[in-house]
């Protein structure tokens, strides 16, 4: 009888002390996993026994693409990934051994966009953004040189895509090289080179992954209230001396009332009314005292002309534009609202207590002829 | 005030009422083109002038029914254009024949009738002072709608041609013009609701515009120096009536 039950005991003492040794060891291993962070760089320096060697030959696929298949050990190492212990075989997912298995790419582009998947493991949400993007349905469209994941953050050599700032619009102008050569001599571009860190790049108007084409009708119905996200904002306006009434000006003004309404209502008809880019441009955009601008006092009449073709040198003067109404830009405007901020009230006031008095008058009149 | 009122109907003695013709056909035609027009024109201008608001857009829901709107405004602007600039030529033409008389230009009298009835209006004068065809609250109401109708012919004339418009004026009556018309449009209508429609339906139900007649009490007691010259008779019923009361 005492037999069996020291034998539980020993058995308890054994399984415990099992427990206790595995959680050690877990916990030891994570510790070693931290402070042993080079070691795991195992297979990165495996690979690139091979790879790092710049005499690695070219490998040719089968439509004559030439793919360099050196690894510069400095880029790999000095990519965000790397140093996180990312490794080789992370994003490769289908080589695990030496020598490798056939690879049955056809083109070099065919080959990116095969191993661009497995950036969506790690990064999902940002992943499926894309889908939503012009450059997806560019690419379903047929045109396979829609830039994927790699083709703006790089492959082995990924560095944070912000650093510095100008980065972003340089990484554009990669592909949209006409669009980026405007944007340099516009008044965001500009800044942007000199280090500005306050103007907008590509990517704030345009948005990052979920890139959408800003030709269509939804893009420009809002991309008064896009610019506003700026222009609208008193402290970073005040900081160069602009406006941010501008946005609440042209609300009330013809253009930004049609606008509103199909904004409202429409948001899916196309709508001809002035927004802010088809008078200041786009990537092109000036500053207003800058004589070339669209918008200087030698270019209005043209920018007006655009829609509204064959009228006068007058005309800019209808203008009220993005002011407030003053006595010294809109002296029409100022009179004319003056005269009603006093003639509306004084008229229906006036009529009002005439009326009222009469009918105060008649009733008491009638109700002294009935009492006697 | 009223005599009828005190003898009951079987005793009444039959009493006839003398009609005096007040407006011609054509006026009273010109009346109602009025009316039709600048309704019109306010039921598609409010709209216009509101477009931000919830109920514009029910009305204007599509972009084909804004145009439309403006289509009939603007079609209905050329009836009202048209029947001002007859009713002016026309005034004018009967004018210099000696067939018209300026009974409805604004005189001195005018404004010492209004203060006049200001002060009875006030309980410091007994009385109400003697009118002629037109009293000053009639010719109120008409140099309003002329003036206003003035203003925004004008205004949405500019509004309509602005590119012709400003080949000579500043550029900066077009949003002056906006700002006047829609301005002007709701002190017309807001006035002619308030005044207007008081003197007409609250004050004395008056047809008159309507058929063209008014009857010889309304004319005795509203435009008494009218009667006089229509008459001859001295018929100064107000100051029976004070003694009765």
């Amino acid at each position: 009888m005492n037999q069996p039950h020291s034998r539980f005991k020993l058995l308890g003492f054994v399984f415990t002390l099992a427990v206790t040794l595995l959680i050690g060891l877990i916990g030891l291993d994570s510790t070693q996993q931290v402070q042993a962070a080079p070691l795991k760089q195992e297979t990165e320096t495996y690979c690139l026994s091979c790879h790092g060697s710049p005499e690695l030959k070219n490998l040719t696929l089968p439509n004559g693409d030439e793919i360099s298949l050196f690894i510069d050990p400095q880029a790999l190492t000095m990519s965000v990934h790397s140093p996180a212990g990312i490794e080789c075989e992370a994003c490769h997912t289908d080589i695990k051994t030496y020598p490798h298995p056939e690879i049955d790419y056809q083109t070099a582009r065919e080959l990116s966009r095969s191993y661009y998947l497995a950036c969506q493991k790690c990064h999902p949400s940002n992943y499926s953004l894309t889908l939503d993007s012009m450059h997806t349905q560019v690419a379903e469209a047929g045109n396979l040189n829609a830039p994927i994941c790699t083709d703006c953050h790089g492959a082995h050599n990924v560095q944070s895509p912000n650093e510095p700032r100008t980065l972003i619009s340089e990484t554009c102008g990669r592909c949209h090289t006409e669009i980026f050569t405007q944007y340099k001599q516009s008044v965001h571009g500009a800044a942007l080179l000199e280090g500005n860190p306050d103007v907008p790049v590509c990517t704030d108007c345009h948005g990052v992954h979920n890139i959408q084409d800003p030709r269509t009708e939804q893009f420009r119905i809002a991309e008064p209230e896009m610019c506003a996200r700026c222009h609208a904002d008193a402290a970073l306006m005040g900081k160069y001396g602009l406006s941010a009434d501008v946005y609440d000006v042209y609300s009330l003004s013809w253009h930004g009332v049609d606008l509103s309404v199909y904004k409202a209502r429409w948001p899916t008809i196309w709508h001809d009314t002035a927004i802010c880019s088809d008078c200041h441009g786009v990537h092109d955009i000036l500053s207003t005292s800058d004589p070339a601008s669209r918008v200087s006092e030698e270019n209005l009449l043209a920018t007006c002309q655009q829609c509204h073709p064959g009228v006068g040198p007058n005309w800019t003067g209808a203008w009220t534009g993005h002011y407030r109404i003053s006595l010294e830009r809109t002296p029409f405007v100022f009179y004319t609202n003056a005269f009603y901020t006093y003639f509306t009230p004084v008229i229906l006031w006036m009529s009002g207590i005439y009326v009222i008095l009469q009918l105060i008058r008649t009733m008491v009149d009638r109700a002294r002829r009935s009492l006697r | 005030m009223n005599p009828v009122k005190k003898t009951s109907p079987r005793t009444a003695p039959i009493r006839t009422l003398r009609t005096f013709r007040r407006f011609t056909l054509l006026q009273r035609f010109e009346h109602i083109l009025l009316v039709l027009t600048v309704l019109i024109l306010l039921l598609t201008g409010l709209p216009q002038k509101y477009r931000s608001t919830e109920w514009s857009q029910q009305i204007l829901s599509t972009p084909d029914r804004v145009t439309t709107v403006q289509q009939i405004h603007h079609i209905t602007a050329i009836f009202l254009g048209v029947e001002v600039a007859f009713h002016l030529l026309n005034a004018i033409y009967l004018m210099v024949r000696r067939q018209l008389s300026a009974d409805m230009f604004p005189s001195l009298q005018d404004i010492r009738d209004a203060w006049w009835v200001l002060l009875h209006l006030l309980y410091i004068k007994k009385g109400k002072p003697a009118f002629g065809k037109y009293n000053f609250e009639q010719k109120v109401t008409y140099w309003f709608v002329f003036f206003g109708i003035g203003i925004l012919g004008i205004s949405g004339l500019i509004l309509r041609y602005p590119e012709f418009f400003t080949r000579f004026l500043p550029g900066g009556v077009i949003p002056a013009a906006k700002l006047a018309h829609s301005n002007e449009a709701l002190v017309l209508f807001i006035f002619i609701l308030i005044w207007h429609f008081y003197h007409v339906h609250i004050e004395r139900f008056n047809l008159s515009i309507f058929t063209g007649w008014l009857n010889a009490d309304d004319m005795r007691e509203y435009h008494i120096l009218e009667y006089r010259n229509m008459t001859g008779r001295h018929g100064d019923r107000q100051k029976s009536g004070e003694k009765k009361g």
